[in-house]
């Protein structure tokens, strides 16, 4: 095993990614020979798109050591905003999207303010800001909801944005903006100075960085991320319901720490993050076709994170 | 003597109690004043079903902000324990006083397992705690087999608990009047944990540990069983609040009816003054912060803007908030 | 002075790569304050360590009331009355006097805690010390003084039997220094044996009926207060052989400009008025003993701490430093004592610390070089010598010397002309200290001016053109090399 790890190829690649690779590829196979047919890959497709901006988002912001917790409801109310706007006000739909994802990167300058120059604790001011964004995703529908322009219907070329004529035109987006994070997060000053901050924040403040600066930007880019997050979903899903959202930052948060960005801040892997979203979708979709209650995903996150960030937090106390 | 008596007296009441129960009352008044629906007994007798639950939630997650770690598992896990243990009654037959006892065992047990995470394998206490969100919020519908729960109603043989926390008083007029008699159970124990926050070593113990940790383990003191007692405490005080959640709801309940509600709880605590940082907080200021919340709720649709409005006004308060204790901190720093 | 109750003999303990106590002797007597003295780093606290049982010695023995004991922690000692006053107080604020001097041990009414008694008892604890404190006041209402005092009831509420104060004056006014003075005498009065450290030399004078002084974690000797000089201890502790050849005099042409000048810098308590001017190709060392707020100083000089007042040139220009970035923009570049906290980053590359400070050079287009930033990364590895498999290895893998190495690579990456050497040799093998001293002596030459903050005597000798003593937070002596000694070094280091 230790030879294994320690091949040029594996390390390039990392053991854990490997690993999980296979997991991937082993519940596929699970799944699909359980329940009798193969997994609809469409269906995880539909949820990946979206999730997957997420998880990338908050791949930065658990960079740096913080979380958020307010990415799934801001995608709601994203959604929501672009949707009311688009629906029953009959603003042009290339609009639309702009603003919808104006509202996410509202948020994420928000947040970046309130944790970075504020200093406010990132869990629980993320938790207020989740609660403004469902209330105004509350307010702007009155309460009801709004559902995007289905196929077929008078602006629908939206959906095309994830699936054009069985193309999956979403996954592609998807991979192009993580490439593009991946190179943001490792081959520019912006990740550099973002995983600084996670590892040693001081050391890099006395270096002569304005940490305050970076650290808002890692949530000033999950914000923008989570409003792209809102056109898939509405694009997959079309229909929004009100004062909801939750489920999704955890699901993004558990994939990050699956795939081997740590809690502490300092480490982070956007393929980790994204190969954590395929997961975990093919667990949704999974245990539903194998006709298990679909809340088991609620009960699986909650060990898989607990069992990742134990693990994480046991090898750094051995590196001690 | 007399002098010490007084300074000791002057700082039981600090300046921010005293603010937020004066916003307290001047939200009060406003809404009376400002609705005419909103003077009334009923309204009242509503105000207070919904605070019930809010204010056991609060107690126990003030100890465990007090120890300075967190519980995000307590609105998920509040409904969990209201499910299953209604499942219990409803289709095992037990009797409704042991549903109560499975709702409470429950909460002690996801208590328990928050404690073990926290205090012995130091997973920081929000991720743990968030991770036990998920898994109740999974087994409320997984053991439920995702069907909706209600317990026994009023008029049933065994909806006597429900006259725990609402007595209804046949009047002269043939009708029945609601008595809150909920209220004397939260102020009992209010009294209760209180007492036990203050004049109890486990008390004392979890606030020493909340200041400052590695002082308090240095002076003997077992900081990882009382650790743990911060969340069995908060996990027992979700399993009563689930209690209090299936009385006041004469309809039935559903799984993701718990999503948030541990927003509302942390903050209600963070409003009366209950420190972020550990240490510092009381049972009472997380009482009168449940209760701003509860008056925003109720208030706000009597004088015409959307039950909505909540949201968006519970986040501004939770962050200005955490900004003043922050600051605070700060300054003493 | 009565009967000796603790003695130590031939303590002896190592860590590796460091003997730590060689050797060393201490008999307390009942009722006599003992002073143990000696410079940063002599082995003061180590002993004091060995004694309360958070470390074990390696060999010598600890006789205590007539048996020979050995604690395994603070507890056990603290129970056998053994109690030491941290200078680094370990309160819970939010919990009153009386209960944080109770903690562990409350009086119970039942399942109650009897905070009425325990309030009673504290105050009976006071009223027997002298000292007026409110027992159910919450510990962070109250001063420093306030709080050690709480430290020293404490202690006496464990029936201690001798008691080790540990700097107990760093953080007193002088009134307060007055009463904890008379609640020592007290103490003595009532045979309690107490070990005083400090560097104070005054106060060591006022309070102490005899001195150990140590050097080098040895025993030098054990001296009768009242017959001795100030002059006696310090060259006591400092006299050791200086064998690496101190400088002469100084390098500095007479005319080099004044690169830096600091005018009237206060911050906060450890840092009051400090004036100094830098010229260019000097070394300057900050001489002084531990708190004498020379990194503080130098902390605010960076702007890594709010300053309160004071002007800074460079180069004859006014400056506004407010934060570190603006320190380094102006080319002044820092290298913490704590280079684990404030140096590296320990859980990345070799490059990527090497170019933190000037990451903005190595940008091509949106991307970081990478080759440049190894090709420059690799220079310096081979100008300043540094052990490092590659460019890429984690900096948590290196040594503490090439650690150091690192940082010094990290300032010189970005070319800054003012470098603050904080303890630059601190807890580095021989080697790399020559290797750094050698690189530091080439610094200069290039014409770059270095501050050096050490607490070595050696080093501070050796290596400095002009030497800033500081103590409690100013400035007490500006000494030439050539007028530089031992003796008038501590002697401006304890003028207090």
């Amino acid at each position: 095993m230790e030879k294994f790890k320690n091949l040029p190829i594996v390390k390039k690649l990392g053991f854990n990614r490997i690993v999980l690779v296979v997991i991937m590829v082993l519940l596929y196979f699970l799944f699909s020979v359980k329940s009798g047919r193969p997994l609809d890959m469409g269906n995880v497709l539909n949820t990946v798109d979206f999730m997957g901006f997420l998880a990338l988002g908050v791949t930065f912001v658990i960079a740096t050591g913080g979380i958020d917790f307010s990415i799934g409801p801001v995608m709601f109310c994203a959604g929501l905003v672009g949707g009311q706007l688009l629906v029953v006000n009959g603003w042009p739909l290339w609009l639309c999207l702009i603003v919808t994802i104006m509202v996410g990167l509202a948020f994420g300058i928000a947040n970046g303010i309130m944790v970075a120059y504020m200093k406010l604790p990132s869990f629980i001011s993320s938790m207020a800001s989740m609660r403004i964004a469902k209330g105004i995703g509350l307010l702007v529908t009155n309460s009801a909801g709004v559902s995007w322009p289905s196929s077929g219907a008078e602006n629908d070329w939206y959906r095309n944005l994830v699936n054009y004529n069985g193309i999956p035109v979403g996954l592609i987006i998807l991979l192009v903006t993580a490439v593009i994070c991946a190179i943001v997060l490792n081959k520019t000053r912006v990740g550099r100075y973002i995983l600084c901050i996670g590892s040693n924040r001081e050391a890099l403040r006395l270096s002569g960085v304005d940490t305050r600066k970076w650290e808002a930007l890692a949530y000033v880019i999950c914000g923008l991320l989570a409003g792209v997050a809102a056109i898939m979903y509405a694009g997959a899903i079309t229909k929004y319901a009100a004062g909801q959202g939750d489920v999704f930052n955890n699901n993004a948060i558990a994939a990050c720490v699956m795939g081997g960005t740590s809690m502490a801040g300092g480490t982070a892997s956007i393929a980790g993050s994204l190969i954590g979203i395929f997961i975990i979708s093919m667990l949704r979709v999974g245990i539903t076709a194998m006709k298990f209650s679909p809340d088991w995903q609620y009960i699986i996150t909650g060990v898989i994170v607990a069992l990742c960030v134990f693990a994480d937090i046991r090898s750094r106390a051995r590196k001690k | 003597m007399q002098t010490l008596k007084k300074s000791g007296s002057t700082r039981k009441f600090d300046l921010q109690r005293i603010v937020v129960l004066g916003v307290a009352i001047v939200l009060a008044a406003f809404f009376s004043i400002a609705s005419k629906e909103f003077r009334q007994y009923t309204t009242i007798v509503t105000l207070l079903d919904s605070f019930y639950y809010f204010a056991f939630m609060a107690i126990g997650v003030t100890f465990c902000l007090i120890s300075g770690g967190n519980d995000l598992s307590v609105g998920t896990g509040m409904v969990c324990y209201a499910m299953i243990a209604g499942m219990m009654v409803k289709d095992f037959g037990c009797p409704v006083w042991m549903g109560i006892i499975i709702a409470l065992v429950l909460g002690v047990a996801i208590g328990a397992l928050n404690g073990v995470m926290v205090a012995i394998m130091n997973l920081p206490a929000f991720i743990a705690t968030l991770c036990t969100m998920l898994i109740t919020r999974g087994l409320s519908s997984v053991v439920c087999s995702g069907a909706s729960i209600s317990w026994p109603a009023r008029a049933s043989e065994e909806g006597w608990f429900r006259n725990i926390f609402k007595y209804m008083m046949p009047n002269a007029l043939g009708k029945k009047t609601p008595i809150p008699t909920g209220l004397i159970v939260v102020i009992i124990a209010v009294i209760i944990m209180a007492f036990i926050l203050n004049k109890t070593r486990v008390g004392r113990y979890i606030i020493a540990i909340g200041s400052n940790k590695e002082a308090a383990r240095l002076s003997g003191v077992n900081v990882v069983k009382y650790e743990m007692l911060a969340y069995i405490i908060s996990g027992l005080f979700a399993g009563i609040a689930g209690i209090a959640f299936a009385a006041s709801n004469a309809s039935s309940i559903t799984a993701s009816s718990g999503l948030g509600l541990e927003l509302d709880a942390i903050g209600g605590a963070i409003i009366g003054g209950t420190s972020m940082t550990g240490g510092s907080g009381s049972i009472v200021g997380s009482m009168i912060g449940i209760l701003i919340l509860a008056l925003l709720k109720n208030g706000l649709p009597k004088i015409g803007l959307t039950g909505d409005w909540q949201h968006v006004i519970t986040g501004v308060i939770l962050i200005a908030a955490i900004w003043f204790d922050v600051i605070k901190n700060r300054k003493k720093a | 002075m009565g009967e000796t109750i603790l003695t130590m003999k031939g303590i002896d303990k190592s860590f590796p790569g460091v003997h730590a106590l060689d050797h060393v002797d201490l008999e307390v007597r009942r009722g006599e304050v003992h002073a143990l003295m000696g410079e940063n780093g002599a082995g003061k606290s180590t002993l004091m360590k060995v004694l309360t049982g958070i470390y074990t010695k390696d060999s010598g023995t600890i006789t205590y009331e007539g048996k020979e004991i050995e604690f395994h922690n603070p507890k056990e000692a603290q129970e056998a009355g053994i109690v030491i006053v941290h200078q680094e107080l370990n309160m819970m604020n939010h919990l009153t006097v009386a209960q944080n001097i109770f903690i562990g041990r409350e009086f119970m009414k039942g399942a109650m805690i009897d905070d009425a008694r325990m309030n009673v008892e504290s105050k009976k604890l006071f009223n027997q010390l002298g000292i007026n404190i409110d027992p159910s006041e919450k510990m962070g209402n109250l001063t420093v003084g306030k709080q050690q005092m709480c430290e020293i009831a404490k202690a006496i509420s464990h029936q201690a039997k001798v008691i080790i104060f540990d700097e107990p004056s760093a953080a007193l006014t002088e009134a307060e220094i007055e009463e904890l003075f008379k609640i020592i005498r007290d103490l003595r009065d009532r045979q309690l044996g107490i070990v005083y450290i400090s560097h104070r030399m005054d106060e060591i004078k006022v309070i102490t009926d005899r001195v150990t002084v140590m050097r080098d974690g040895g025993y030098v000797g054990t001296l009768i207060t009242r017959d001795c000089t100030k002059d006696d201890i310090i060259n006591m502790m400092v006299g050791r052989v200086i064998y690496e050849d101190p400088k002469t005099k100084s390098m500095v042409a007479p005319d080099a400009p004044v690169v830096l000048k600091v005018e009237h810098l206060c911050a906060g308590k450890m840092v009051q008025d400090v004036s100094f001017e830098l010229h260019k190709g000097e070394i300057l060392g900050f001489s002084g003993l531990m708190g004498a707020g020379r990194t503080e100083t130098a902390r605010a000089l960076f702007g890594a701490d709010p300053k309160e007042r004071g002007d800074i040139y460079i180069n004859g220009k006014k400056v506004d430093i407010r934060s570190p970035k603006d320190a380094v923009a102006l080319g002044i570049g820092y290298l913490s004592e704590d280079r684990k906290r404030y140096g590296i980053v320990v859980d990345k590359s070799v490059a990527e610390n090497s170019t933190m400070a000037n990451l903005k050079n190595f940008i091509k287009g949106i991307f970081i070089d990478k080759k440049e930033e190894d090709s420059v990364t690799k220079t310096y590895i081979q100008r300043l010598n540094t052990k490092t498999p590659g460019t890429d290895q984690l900096v948590v893998n290196l040594s503490g010397g090439n650690q150091q190495k690192v940082v010094l690579a990290k300032w010189l990456v970005k070319d800054c002309d003012i470098l603050i050497f904080d303890e630059p040799t601190r807890g580095i093998d021989v080697g790399a200290k020559s290797e750094i001293y050698h690189l530091m002596n080439e610094l200069v030459a290039q014409g770059k001016s270095i501050i050096m903050i050490s607490s070595e005597m050696t080093e501070i000798l050796r290596m400095s053109d002009r030497i800033v003593v500081m103590c409690e937070g100013r400035k007490t002596a500006e000494i030439d090399i050539a007028d530089a000694t031992q003796e008038n070094i501590m002697h401006a280091a304890t003028m207090r």
